[in-house]
């Protein structure tokens, strides 16, 4: 019976190395040691043995068990190893074939534009306010210290509606109900639609999208004006870009400037986007003017306070290179989806 | 640390009330975790003897007690004129002097009456600490000395009421870790006179001789200081009971006199202190004269603690020894053998300032924290040793009789420097913001113990040599000036001696941050910052509204806020509809731009057309943006999100065929956008926008309101904006969201979490036959209505029309998610739904199941 275990371990290993799926494994384990298996045979027939005989021929049954299991186990293993093999080499993919997307969309780049400013403002500590579109003579002209014959007025300026309404012509009318409804310190910006009665052309748009900030509070000065400006055009443009403004008139801001930023083309040297300045023209700004807080019950002792504007369509087209401001209102995909990734 | 009210008192006239205290406490920096109000007692409460207990027959601890109450006013005393009372605590016995309630005494929580205990009738109760409520100790009754009167009331016994007050102490602040410490600042705050203990001691308290003593300080950098004093005569035994009941409120427990002065004046001054049996010090090798040497433990040496255990100890810990062995674990705790004993008679009192860290390392290797290792591993100055000693020493001849040996031995080889701090006015200003004069600040600053040196010219960092402080500000002081002209190169500043208890001021800011504490962090003038005016609910809405839109695959337009009624009628809207009631313009630049828009949607047309003209064929473009209405006032802007589609649901790929878009994207769009935003609760019907094919729109509605819409648009309107969907083999889809409604409807959504189910669920499938009337949503809220707690989610995976289905029905195939929150499904109960289920849509549509 000694000899028979012995061939039956030397037949196991012939079989188990020939297994090459997990299923051929699976019936050779169940052909050696099963139910039904020799091994187990030979258990049965211990009894024909001396008691003496038997624990030394117990004890080799169970090696030969031990062994056949080990062989097993060697072997699944490297069958698993194979097929995981076969796996990774099956792939005959052309990798140079497009992948599967998600065929996302995109957003306007104005709102690009916007959403990015924003956040510049919102980190810089500023609050977001909004405004009617619609609003009215007080808010867009009288509480910005407008003459009343100041020609901004005029109906070749200013869409009117039927119903007393203006079309605002700038944001400084959300400017105007915020500080009518919070007390200082105040630090907003005020994005949103202006209108302005302009034929479209390159540079002009009837509907047009401006950024204000309004910053009131003890110790505002020009100071505070001139770094905000600064901050916002190297986070907007680069670290490179400067910044300066110079003197200019608006009736809400006294003193008023125009700011620049260092042309983002040519660095400064003049080239045809600056027409050979150096500098662009972002948008105008200053010193809320005294009258303006008298206007609105706020102490223009106690408080000063600056604020600026931004044409959104402007840093569109210089960030873009877009030559022509129709072209934004056109929503061609063809446009649109060049700014696909352009949000992040 | 816990303090009495009454104790406290004894440094500083207060009057305030507890909630005052608890303020002003608060206020000045020392949080108060809890108050216990203890109240006065009844007179009713009083001492008593125990005259005689015997146990009452066949219990095991009850005593039945006679009690003398002496010329208390009792009517059911016996004929000996005592009062009989039951008690069940191991320590009553005849002779004792305790303390009784007796009926009708109302106690904490709780009226004492007259009761029968095993038929043996009790006049009243003999009580413990914990009964009184003046500590949790319910070992015992209260014993009280053998000396006490008769019906002394408990209130006089006890200093009650009483209030205790458990205090939070920073570990920046371990002067407030005694009781003077605590009154100190109050009295600065409150600029109030301190009143120190006394600590004169009469004449005939002084020994006449000196006992010999060998103080040896091994290691001067874990112990830069240590004063012994000796006491001969010393007559140990019980404290007095001012000085018991002192302690016990303050949550230690009285041992003997010598002990409890020990720990007594820890509290009062907050600097632990040791006394040692002198009879019991050993000399060291060659000599005779009993010795204490402060040094480094050998490493492995051994020492028991007063707690009966055995620490192992390394060359860092630091040991009080005498000549042999160690008789302290410095700092931390004593031993039994060198401790005082009943037969103690001469003493020595050991004062002492450890190494903080060196304590620490001990007191955290050995696990062994007491209230000693506490205080000093909190840093304790050297200079704080002798006031205490002394104040011991005053307590040990009024106490314990002892007689104070003339020779204090006091072996301090490098006191450390006193610091020297500088502190702007103006500076105070910059920092708080507001101004305190010069006056102020030195009142304040003196109340805690600082020594005003000089004014002098701000000089920043160290101050090494005071005598450099010097300058103009000093002569004008002397002049008797209290202006002081500002020089340009000198900042007016006040210097001062920091007093050595106060470890944690180092620093000018540290001096400001007290001064702003005492004068009051309630006079700081507010300084407003920007208001808040954004709507960050509407903010955030927009954005995620328009995110999800793009990662759908839509791209924003933007359109002129113009429009026209005329765009309006293309759309199919009726003449009298609101939507052409529209805000008119005076000076419009053309007709089709004369009034301002009230949809999104022409123009996202015009758009699509525009772009479908431009050879793209898979559009989907949508734009957030505000419509125009008549209003009060002039006008309501509410914000639209609207989106119009064709074409294929996905961009084309290689692998895989996308679909065209049909009904089930844009609602599954809208729907999924809606449920992104918090959205589930609402009601779903077939759209009413003139310009969409009925049977296939639906709009969604939340308390009445449309909130969103989509739908097919209809060929024929198609055709009026130019576009044939016959010759172009596909349909336009619109869609639109009513933002403006739906910040409002989430403005205070408040999202919960479901608790999670612990059991496995169960996914069982069933197809069936029904006809095409009954749609979905009755199907779902059917099935769902038969059981709501076990199926918890309900999806259709397949829908079949054609072969084998006869017109006018379709097969429909769900998955069936079971789950029970509580136990673990049975097949049988699985087995149960799902027939009922079955038969609930057999009755109730005659399905046929498949």
């Amino acid at each position: 019976m000694q000899e028979q275990l012995k061939e039956l371990v030397k037949q196991a290993e012939t079989d188990i190395q020939a297994c090459v799926t997990a299923n051929d494994l699976m019936n050779a384990k169940a052909q050696y040691l099963g139910k039904k298996s020799v091994l187990n045979g030979l258990f049965a027939r211990m009894k024909e043995l001396s008691p003496e005989e038997r624990p030394a021929f117990g004890n080799m049954i169970n090696q030969s068990r031990t062994q056949i299991e080990a062989l097993l186990e060697i072997r699944s293993k490297q069958v698993k190893e194979q097929a995981w093999m076969n796996n990774s080499n099956a792939s005959s993919y052309d990798l140079s074939m497009p992948g599967i997307e998600s065929s996302r969309g995109g957003f306007h780049p104005l709102t690009i534009v916007r959403r990015e400013i924003d956040e510049v403002f919102l980190s810089m500590g500023f609050e977001i306010a909004e405004g009617p579109d619609i609003d009215d003579d007080f808010h867009n002209f009288d509480a910005l210290n407008t003459p009343a014959d100041h020609p901004s007025r005029n109906l070749a300026d200013t869409f009117y509606l039927e119903n007393g309404g203006l079309l605002r012509t700038q944001t400084s009318t959300v400017q105007i109900r915020t500080m009518e409804r919070y007390a200082p310190p105040i630090r907003i910006i005020s994005p949103g639609r202006c209108y302005r009665n302009d034929k479209p052309d390159p540079s002009h748009s009837p509907v047009f999208h401006q950024v204000e900030a309004l910053v009131v509070d003890k110790g505002i000065s020009l100071g505070d004006l001139t770094d905000t400006l600064q901050q916002f055009a190297s986070i907007m443009f680069g670290k490179k870009v400067g910044s300066r403004i110079r003197p200019h008139f608006f009736p809400f801001t006294e003193p008023s400037a125009e700011m620049d930023i260092s042309c983002v083309v040519c660095g400064g040297s003049g080239c045809r986007v600056c027409k050979n300045s150096g500098w662009l023209e972002m948008g105008g700004a200053g010193m809320v003017d005294p009258n303006v807080f008298d206007i609105l019950g706020i102490d223009s002792e106690l408080y000063t306070g600056f604020a600026f504007g931004l044409g959104i369509e402007r840093i569109a087209m210089l960030k873009y290179n877009i030559p022509d401001m129709r072209i934004l209102f056109e929503n061609d995909l063809k446009m649109l989806r060049q700014f696909k990734g352009e949000l992040r | 640390m816990i303090i009495s009210l009454n104790w406290l008192k004894k440094y500083i006239e207060l009057g305030e009330s507890t909630a005052e205290l608890e303020k002003l406490l608060t206020f000045a920096g020392i949080e108060v975790e809890a108050v216990k109000e203890l109240p006065a007692l009844p007179k009713s409460v009083i001492s008593a003897k125990v005259v005689s207990a015997v146990a009452v027959p066949k219990t095991d601890h009850l005593q039945q007690c006679l009690v003398d109450i002496g010329e208390y006013d009792y009517p059911e005393k016996n004929e000996a004129g005592y009062v009989q009372v039951i008690c069940g605590a191991p320590n009553c016995h005849a002779g004792m002097m305790a303390i009784i309630a007796l009926p009708g005494s109302e106690l904490p929580g709780y009226t004492i009456g007259k009761a029968k205990i095993r038929g043996v009738e009790s006049h009243g109760m003999l009580c413990s600490e914990k009964e009184l409520g003046i500590s949790d100790n319910h070992a015992g009754i209260i014993e009280l000395p053998y000396e006490t009167a008769i019906g002394i009331s408990v209130n006089d016994l006890y200093d009650l009421p009483d209030t205790i007050f458990e205090l939070e102490i920073t570990p920046n602040r371990p002067d407030l870790l005694g009781y003077l410490g605590i009154a100190r600042d109050l009295s600065a705050k409150l600029s109030r006179p301190l009143i120190m203990p006394d600590t004169k001691i009469e004449d005939e308290y002084f020994a006449k001789q000196d006992l010999a003593l060998k103080l040896v300080i091994n290691d001067t950098e874990k112990c830069p200081r240590y004063t012994a004093r000796l006491f001969v005569d010393v007559q140990t035994g019980q404290s007095p009971l001012w000085m018991k009941t002192a302690l016990i409120k303050s949550g230690l427990r009285p041992i003997s006199n010598l002990v409890d002065i020990t720990n007594f004046v820890m509290l009062e001054y907050g600097h632990p202190l040791h006394a040692f049996d002198y009879a019991r010090l050993r000399s060291l090798p060659g000599d005779t004269v009993p010795a204490i040497v402060v040094r480094r433990a050998e490493d492995n040496e051994t020492f028991t603690a007063l707690d009966g255990k055995t620490y192992t100890l390394d060359s860092e810990d630091l040991v009080i020894g005498d000549g042999e062995s160690p008789s302290a674990l410095a700092g931390v705790m004593g031993s039994e053998q060198s401790g005082i004993n009943p037969e103690t008679c001469m003493v020595v009192l050991e004062s002492a300032a450890f190494h903080p860290g060196s304590i620490r390392r001990t007191s955290y290797k050995l696990k062994l924290s007491t209230d000693s290792s506490y205080r000093f591993e909190r840093h304790l100055s050297d200079h704080a040793t002798d006031a205490a000693s002394l104040r011991a020493a005053k307590l040990i001849s009024e106490l314990a009789n002892g007689k104070l040996c003339p020779k204090v031995h006091d072996n301090w080889p490098n006191p450390s420097q006193p610091q020297v701090l500088g502190i702007r006015p103006s500076r105070y200003k910059q920092v708080i913001g507001y101004e305190l004069n010069d006056n102020a600040i030195m009142d304040y600053l003196k109340k805690l113990g600082l020594k005003f040196i000089q004014y002098g010219c701000w000089i920043p960092g160290k101050i090494t040599d005071v005598a450099k402080l010097y300058c103009h500000h000093a002569e004008e002081m002397k002049q008797g000036k209290t202006e002081f002209t500002e020089l340009p190169d000198c900042v007016h500043t006040q210097y001062y001696e920091i007093p050595p208890y106060r470890i944690d001021l180092e620093r000018e800011i540290d001096l400001i941050e007290e001064l702003a504490r005492l004068d009051g962090y309630d006079k700081v003038p507010v300084k407003t910052i920007p208001r808040q005016v954004m709507d960050r609910h509407a903010y955030r809405i927009k954005k995620v509204a328009a995110e999800y839109i793009v990662s759908r695959g839509f791209f924003e337009t933007l359109n002129y806020s113009f429009s026209d009624s005329a765009l309006m009628l293309k759309l199919g809207y009726a003449e009298k509809d609101p939507k052409l009631d529209m805000l008119r313009l005076k000076n419009p630049q053309s007709s089709n731009q004369s009034a301002m828009r009230t949809s999104l949607v022409p123009q996202l047309l015009q758009n699509l057309v525009y772009n479908l003209n431009h050879g793209e064929k898979n559009i989907k473009l949508f734009e957030l943006g505000k419509t125009y209405h008549k209003a009060e006032g002039l006008s309501y802007e509410p914000y639209h999100l609207a989106a119009a589609l064709c074409g294929r649901i996905q961009n084309e790929h290689w692998q895989h065929k996308a679909a065209m878009i049909n009904a089930s994207y844009p609602k599954g769009v809208v729907e999924e956008l809606l449920d992104l935003l918090g959205l589930r609760e609402y009601t779903c019907q077939p759209a009413s926008e003139p310009f969409l094919q009925t049977a296939e729109s639906s709009q969604y509605l939340f308390q009445g309101k449309q909130l969103a819409y989509y739908g097919k648009l209809r060929a024929d309107i198609a055709q009026t904006f130019g576009i044939d969907t016959l010759e172009l083999k596909q349909d336009i889809w619109i869609l639109e969201m009513h933002l403006e409604d739906i910040i409002e409807a989430t403005r205070h959504l408040q999202r919960v979490f479901n608790e999670l189910s612990r059991f496995p669920s169960v996914v069982r499938d069933i197809s069936f036959l029904i006809a095409d009337s009954i749609g979905w949503q009755d199907i779902h809220q059917e099935i769902l209505s038969l059981n709501p707690d076990l199926i918890c989610e309900l999806s259709p995976f397949d829908e079949y029309r054609g072969k084998q289905v006869p017109s006018g029905y379709r097969s429909l195939s769900l998955h069936l998610k079971i789950q029970d929150k509580e136990k673990t499904l049975t097949d049988e109960r699985v087995d149960q739904l799902v027939e009922l289920v079955i038969k609930t849509l057999q009755d109730k549509w005659q399905i046929t199941m498949r």
